[in-house]
């Protein structure tokens, strides 16, 4: 009896695996890769939409022809929104799965848990959403916007446009945090006096200002204090503000600014966490006139974007994935990342005649390129892209309108402290 | 570069408000109007427009600040072949821009907007056009605008437009505009005037600026007595007046945060404390009530249009809409499963989580996990201005709901014959039963009316905050702590509890924080609870075990 | 079986020795079977059973306190969470100068301006120091709010509710940025433990090790607990309190040990757990991680010694694998198959076997096992 449940319980422990390895060894002719992103819970509210474009891609490209020959099999799994399960997850899909790449990730805590995994197992993965740099990791690549490639371009054209004054609000985590430390060593060095940039300053230990900026806790929903505050720093006409908020709470944070009376003419808000995706809840009518900084915009008059964009709406009516909402679907940059990353590991799997990912991130540094609907994106060394940047400002039917593109906009990661 | 262009364009504005001003011979030439603006709009050359927009800087007619508001948000088209601009006047109708009448619009139309340097400009020129506005609550805002810039051009402007303001109000917020402005840009008396005036009227945008000149002020070497001491008695005059202002503004945002909590835990206190049943799906059943009011406005927006009278009332059907909805979700889910769980709270815990789970990943498969949007129509957007503190419809609407909410329940309970029973019911279950009472259908029928109280509170909730499938879990864990410090079965303390958990909340708010305040909050429940251990009103009862 | 031995029947004793054999056997298996054979057991599989034996230890932490004194505790996560975050101190400290700032503090505080450690991190440079905080702050924590809530005699939802105010309460306290814990991130990217390099084998091995054996010791130590009187007096206070108030005892005092036991318990579990997850951050202390808890005890069997251990396990590796194989809709079948166990097996998997033999025993009596959960009002 005691032995006889030992074993019972270790071959169904081993059943399981025995069941997911087999299913492994059926499609020879496919090529797998993993699809890491919150299914469930709160970060699904964004990333869901990266999945629908990942699968997307992958149809788009066994239609034509797969890779190297083979077929791409995705192995969709939900991190839902649990930083453990998403460490567990990537480790799965390496073990388990054995997937050449995978594309996935939107916070920064669920990348920085998956980080030690793929470089233990001396994987891939594409990282495609904004972030705050500061990292390079040998097994990431980051197809995402760095800082000089949304934020300070974004300070750019407002210093031009001859703003003197910034207000820094955020949320209260890592990506404000060290944005607004690199914007603000930026902003001295572009000779901005520190009683310009408000939202209060944070002092180190022996008490040198450092950096600046307001947070507000996740789900925070009562700006009118600090809508009162921007009021009065807004007054003389020359200041606007910097957002770092995410999520949910750029709803309440838009209304009250709306309700307050002030207007895009008086006080622009540049945000770097909404894009297209999050804009349909925001009330788009009081926001004209406001500003984004992505690599994409849906609304790019390219024929790529144009042909992208049918494509995508074509399939979403065809596919009968579970869950996905086929109408009122937008595109947005993470969502064209995600793109674009797929067929530049494409791009690099035929460079490197192999699926092996060692391989196929030296093909990546030695750089590759691919036109995408945000125009053509080029591999760099350094793990990130060469890009094109754009800089759009708000319409009243949640589009951003391109006022300015800035070509060949090379990814930096490592900012903080770079400017004298 | 960019700056001294703005500032010359302004100088020559000012300039020619100033002397038209003062000539009292600003036409108001609407034929003329529309005439400019047509051309500005039609118009693709930069010199063109400058021009253009010169003109309409002589031209003071009211019907710019209108054309330049649809301008903006994408209302004007254009058609080439017609050479006609069109505006949008209503649902699917449009006016031709230069004669004013209603006009099917070509089919070669395209949406016009003004570039980002225009916008700006023509901002200016409404701002100044405000200042004349037939609405006085415009002609303030405006003045303030100016009088905060602190822009010494602005002035003059103001002058002239005070001394021909009829309205007191209006005179009033003229001169503190003058005033904010002299604060800058006057001489060292007309500064102790500037300060004595924006004391004696309570003008808090005035504060920090006072504070700054009573700091340097006293900071030099030699030290204006009369400048400082005018200056920090209207500090304490703003700022006694603030600190009421204040305490008014927590008193009410107290309100509307416990009015938020009572609507979201009276159903819960309906269903746990009178029929002992621990609803952990009552989130799902806030977020069926949000998403009701999405499908109502989806519906009415389709067939009806945005701007239509249909448009305006479709909260006020989608209320009734989502309580039915929810009710019968509550009906379902009490026939089906809850009847089986009775005086087993702790089964019932689970069994509602399950389907708690079970509802939120059916509502984000069918919806999306994205938050939906939610609008409010006219008569609720915007906020009142109670003597500085803004008070939004939305909040008013809901602490009047919630007084409504209360007062129908309790007169439900003790007025008719289903509260009858319910409470005969909540007593002694088999008694009640055996006196006649249909127990069963009496539980169905209280399931369903505290499901149905969670899905109006559902679509409050969506007038002002994110509708989603998740949006019930914000919720849930206040909603418990709520009904258990009010008493287990009571819905007086209910109501009370949530009102103080309200006010205390929004009162640490602005001396902790957010996260600081709601941890405060948290652990004085926690300490509450242990000198009150059954809440402010503990049920009582004979048993020793209850 | 003898009266004074420990198990209560042939089945219990049968269970714990096969549990004994996995735990030995598993880490053996990773050792000496060679990779792609059948028998191999990869070191991701170790830590990812590893944390199922943590989970495990958890819920018969909560089974203790719940299934056998009565006190649904909603807040247990919090107890785990802080003996994780107690040992992820130690962890990150190890971390040395190899963060992204090359400094020997943790990237976080280089963002917030320290320029050195703060004196309560200091101690935590010894594992040991950090083991006995993840048993002892817990263990404070349980018993600060113990003593407060027992003695003021709450109990049943009212504590219950308390319990979960409370982990809210840590949960957004440990989320501010500048709580010196690592704000929404958390602690991770851990490098060294007890000297060895993170992700070598070994240090699956013995971390799984160490969680077995941290199972079965609390195992024995809570089957010891309960044949004692002490055990006696606790079944006592959950079925009726007030009768062992009147018999003499101090309810509050067997209580609030009880209470502190099981927290620390929990924060032992914790301890191990971070290691092999890679991560801990304030959302392991989220009122739903409690619920969840409550769901592995009540599917396994609360009440029953060994049901917690069969229940966290079950549950996790069906959502391990729902969570790849219908990733759109593993919420739905977790939550029918929670529904499930809910309504059809109120004694848990465990109870399953005696629920079968009483179903289709050949004593039929008048009544049919459908109306029995009505007629249970």
């Amino acid at each position: 009896m005691k032995k006889r449940s030992s074993i019972l319980r270790y071959t169904l422990a081993v059943g399981v695996g025995a069941v997911l390895a087999s299913q492994s060894l059926q499609a020879k002719e496919s090529v797998k890769v993993g699809v890491l992103h919150s299914l469930s819970g709160t970060m699904a509210i964004s990333e869901t939409s990266l999945r629908d474009v990942l699968l997307f891609t992958f149809d788009e490209i066994n239609a034509n022809g797969g890779v190297l020959g083979k077929k791409i099999e995705p192995i969709v799994v939900d991190g839902a929104s649990d930083w453990p399960l998403f460490a567990e997850k990537a480790e799965q899909l390496l073990v388990k799965d054995n997937v050449s790449v995978t594309f996935g990730c939107w916070t920064s805590v669920s990348r920085k848990s998956v980080l030690p995994v793929y470089e233990k197992h001396n994987s891939l993965l594409f990282y495609p959403v904004q972030y705050e740099g500061e990292e390079m990791s040998p097994n990431i690549f980051y197809t995402a916007e760095a800082v000089n490639q949304q934020a300070i371009p974004a300070v750019d054209f407002l210093l031009e446009e001859g703003y003197k004054k910034f207000y820094l609000i955020g949320t209260d985590y890592v990506y404000p945090q060290t944005t607004n430390l690199v914007l603000f060593e930026y902003l001295k060095s572009k000779g901005i006096p520190v009683q310009n940039i408000g939202g209060g300053l944070r002092k180190d230990s022996k008490g040198a200002v450092i950096s600046a900026g307001n947070y507000t806790p996740f789900g925070h929903s009562d700006f009118q204090q600090i809508i009162s505050e921007i009021s009065k720093f807004a007054a003389s006409g020359d200041a606007c503000v910097i957002n770092t908020i995410n999520g949910d709470s750029n709803v309440p944070f838009f209304k009250e600014f709306a309700a307050s009376g002030l207007k895009s003419e008086d006080c622009p808000v540049v945000s770097f966490s909404i894009s297209e995706d999050e804009f349909r809840s925001l009330p788009s009518k009081d926001l004209v006139g406001h500003l984004g900084c992505w690599t994409y915009f849906m609304s790019i008059d390219s024929p790529t974007n144009k042909k992208f964009k049918a494509d995508f709406q074509t399939w979403l009516t065809k596919t009968n994935v579970p869950g996905i909402v086929k109408e009122g679907r937008v595109t947005c940059s993470p969502m064209v990342l995600s793109y674009n990353g797929v067929y530049l590991w494409k791009a690099a799997v035929e460079k490197a005649g192999t699926f092996d990912p060692v391989k196929v991130m030296e093909a990546l540094k030695s750089g590759v390129s691919f036109d995408g609907p945000g125009g053509t994106v080029t591999s760099q060394k350094n793990h990130h892209l060469t890009k094109t940047v754009y800089i759009g400002e708000t319409l009243e039917n949640g589009q951003f309108e391109v006022v300015e593109t800035l070509k060949d906009v090379v990814g930096e990661p490592f900012l903080k402290g770079t400017f004298k | 570069m960019m700056i001294t262009n703005k500032f010359n364009f302004m100088k020559t504005l000012y300039l020619l408000f100033s002397i038209l001003g003062m000539m009292g011979v600003v036409k108001a030439d609407e034929t003329k109007a529309r005439e400019v603006l047509v051309a500005l709009i039609s118009s693709s050359s930069k010199s063109e427009e400058a021009r253009y927009v010169e003109d309409l800087t002589e031209l003071g007619d009211p019907i710019i600040a209108n054309v330049v508001a649809s301008w903006r948000v994408g209302e004007i088209s254009y058609s080439k072949s017609q050479d006609k601009v069109y505006i949008v006047s209503g649902f699917e109708t449009y006016e031709d821009l230069l004669t004013g009448a209603v006009i099917s619009p070509a089919g070669d139309r395209a949406i016009d907007r003004p570039s980002r340097k225009l916008r700006k400009k023509l901002s200016r020129i409404v701002d100044f056009l405000d200042l004349k506005s037939p609405d006085l609550e415009k002609r303030m805002a405006a003045s303030r605008k100016f009088g905060s810039s602190q822009k010494p051009e602005f002035i003059e402007v103001l002058r002239e437009f005070e001394a021909k303001q009829d309205d007191p109000e209006v005179a009033a917020a003229f001169r503190e505009s003058i005033a904010m402005s002299l604060l800058e840009n006057g001489t060292r008396d007309e500064r102790i005037q500037s300060v004595k005036l924006l004391g004696d009227t309570y003008v808090f945008a005035a504060r920090d600026n006072i504070a700054k000149i009573l700091k340097d002020a006293s900071s030099g070497e030699t030290v204006d007595e009369e400048l400082v001491s005018s200056c920090k008695s209207a500090l304490i005059s703003i700022d006694g007046r603030q600190d009421l202002l204040d305490i008014v503004g927590t008193l009410f945002r107290g309100l509307s945060t416990g009015s938020v909590l009572l609507l979201v835990s009276y159903g819960l206190a309906i269903t746990f404390g009178q029929m002992g049943v621990i609803n952990m799906a009552h989130g799902e059943f806030i977020a069926l009530g949000g998403y009701s009011v999405y499908l109502v406005q989806n519906y009415v927006l389709k067939h009806f249009g945005e701007s239509s009278v249909m448009y305006e009332w479709y909260f006020v059907i989608a209320l009734p809409i989502a309580f039915g909805v929810t009710a019968l979700a509550g009906c379902l889910l009490e026939k089906g499963l809850i009847q089986f769980l009775y005086k087993r709270p702790l089964e019932s815990l689970l069994a509602t989580w399950a389907v708690s789970m079970i509802m939120q990943q059916a509502l984000r498969l069918y919806f999306g996990a994205a938050n939906v949007s939610v609008s409010s129509p006219e008569w609720l957007s915007g906020s009142y201005d109670f003597g500085g503190v803004m008070m939004s419809y939305n909040r008013i609407a809901l602490i009047v709901f919630a007084i409504f909410v209360v007062i129908v329940t309790s007169l439900l309970l003790s007025k008719t014959n289903w509260g009858l029973h319910v409470r005969a019911t909540m007593q002694n279950r088999q008694m009640a039963s055996s006196l006649g009472v249909p127990s069963s259908r009496v539980n169905m029928l209280t399931f369903a009316f505290g499901s149905g109280l969670a899905g109006l509170a559902g679509a409050f909730i969506a007038q002002i905050g994110n509708v989603g499938p998740s949006m019930g879990q914000t919720y849930i864990v206040d909603s418990f702590m709520v009904v258990v410090v009010g008493g287990v079965g009571n819905l007086m303390g209910t109501a009370i509890s949530s009102l103080g958990i309200g006010l205390v909340d929004q009162g640490l708010q602005p001396l902790l924080g957010p996260v600081m305040g709601k941890i405060s909050v948290l652990f004085g429940i926690i300490l509450f609870l242990q000198f009150r251990p059954g809440g402010i009103f503990p049920a009582r009862s004979r048993s020793l075990d209850d | 079986m003898n009266r004074n031995s420990l198990f209560d029947s042939k089945a219990e004793l049968g269970l714990v020795w096969s549990l004994l054999a996995f735990v030995l056997v598993l880490p053996i298996l990773n050792m000496v079977a060679p990779e792609g054979s059948f028998l191999h057991v990869s070191s991701f599989q170790l830590s990812v059973w590893g944390k199922y034996l943590c989970y495990a230890v958890l819920a018969v932490s909560l089974n203790f306190l719940w299934g056998y004194t009565g006190l649904l505790c909603l807040g247990q996560c919090l107890f785990f969470a802080l003996g994780g975050y107690a040992f992820g101190m130690y962890l990150m400290l190890m971390i040395g100068d190899l963060g992204g700032y090359k400094s020997s503090l943790p990237d976080f505080m280089i963002f917030l301006g320290y320029s050195e450690l703060p004196m309560y991190w200091k101690p935590f440079y010894s594992p040991y120091f950090a083991l006995f905080a993840a048993m002892w702050v817990p263990g404070l924590v349980a018993f600060l709010f113990g003593l407060l809530a027992f003695r003021s005699r709450i109990k049943g939802v009212y504590f219950s509710i308390l319990t979960q105010a409370l982990t809210y309460a840590a949960a957004l306290l440990f989320f501010r940025n500048d709580f010196t814990f690592g704000g929404n991130n958390g602690f991770t990217d851990f490098k060294f433990i007890f000297g060895q390099e993170f992700y070598d084998p070994s240090v699956a091995r013995g971390l799984f090790w160490g969680s077995g054996a941290l199972l079965l010791g609390v195992y024995v130590l809570l089957a010891w607990l309960l044949k004692s009187k002490f055990g006696l007096v606790q079944r006592a206070i959950r079925d009726s309190e007030n009768r062992v108030r009147f018999s003499g005892y101090s309810t509050t005092h067997y209580k609030v040990f009880i209470f502190v036991l099981s927290a620390m318990i929990a924060g032992l579990a914790g301890a191990l757990y971070v290691p092999q997850a890679g991560i801990i951050n304030p959302s392991e202390m989220w009122p739903t991680k409690g619920l969840d808890i409550v769901v592995w005890v009540a599917v396994g069997g609360r009440g029953s010694k060994f049901g917690p251990i069969i229940g966290a396990i079950l549950i996790n590796l069906l959502k391990s694998y729902t969570t790849r194989e219908y990733p759109e809709s593993w919420l739905l079948i977790l939550g029918f198959v929670f529904l499930f166990v809910v309504l059809f097996m109120p004694n848990g998997v465990v109870g399953l076997w005696d629920q079968l033999k009483e179903r289709f025993s050949k004593k039929r009596s008048a009544s049919d096992p459908g109306d029995e959960i009505l007629k249970s009002n």
